[in-house]
């Protein structure tokens, strides 16, 4: 069963096709879906993650999504700064990294939607002031946002 | 998104314990910004912004 109910995936369409511009890619970390689980290796959300992008991705064809394996390809994760799983890495037109770490539910959903709009214009909707700002930031930052799903 | 400089990450931490455990997060949204500065909950974008640029390292005197 979809996890996106078909208004959803409806609505989605719509939003996309009218604010999408350039494509974007998911790149998303997992490990390898197996009947068995190994103790103290459990990805309780990483099926229904892959599910949710898989959904969301085929709504749209300027949306990609890349599965990687977290073990088989440590390098590529390690690059991205991916350390832990489920998690994944936008990419398209934005400068900067936007990475999530953990099933985009509740109102993370949202935040997943908007930053895929944003990263496609590569113009998050920041006042003229902010951004001012933030370009003349010439050292690395990194902003981490603590959520949980509700 | 502005900048190449930033990385802004979304943590799940109801998934990652370790985590909520290591920056003390006892309500969410909690913005933790290069370990240096942090705070819990909403904020308008210009005070947040003023939030990001304390993060950064001085200059050195010239």
């Amino acid at each position: 069963m979809p996890l996106l109910s078909l208004e959803d995936r409806q609505e989605l369409e719509t939003l996309f096709a009218q604010e999408l511009q350039d494509d974007v890619t998911i790149t998303y970390f997992t490990q390898r879906e197996s009947v068995l689980t190994i103790p103290g290796q459990e990805c309780a959300y990483c099926k229904d993650t892959r599910e949710l992008l898989e959904e969301v991705t085929a709504i749209s064809e300027k949306l990609h999504l890349q599965v990687k394996d977290f073990v088989s390809d440590e390098q590529e994760a390690q690059r991205l700064g991916i350390t832990r799983i489920p998690a994944f890495f936008l990419q398209g037109h934005a400068r900067g990294a936007v990475r999530f770490f953990g099933i985009p539910a509740g109102y993370e959903f949202s935040t997943l939607i908007e930053d895929l709009v944003d990263v496609s214009k590569g113009t998050p909707a920041l006042s003229e002031k902010t951004r001012e700002a933030l370009s003349k930031v010439d050292q690395d930052l990194h902003i981490q946002v603590f959520t949980t799903p509700t | 998104m502005e900048n190449a400089h930033i990385t802004a990450d979304v943590v799940e931490v109801s998934e990652f314990i370790d985590l909520a455990q290591r920056y003390n997060v006892q309500g969410v949204p909690k913005t933790v910004i290069n370990d240096r500065v942090e705070f819990t909950g909403a904020l308008p974008e210009p005070r947040f912004v003023q939030e990001v640029l304390k993060a950064l390292q001085p200059k050195p005197e010239q």
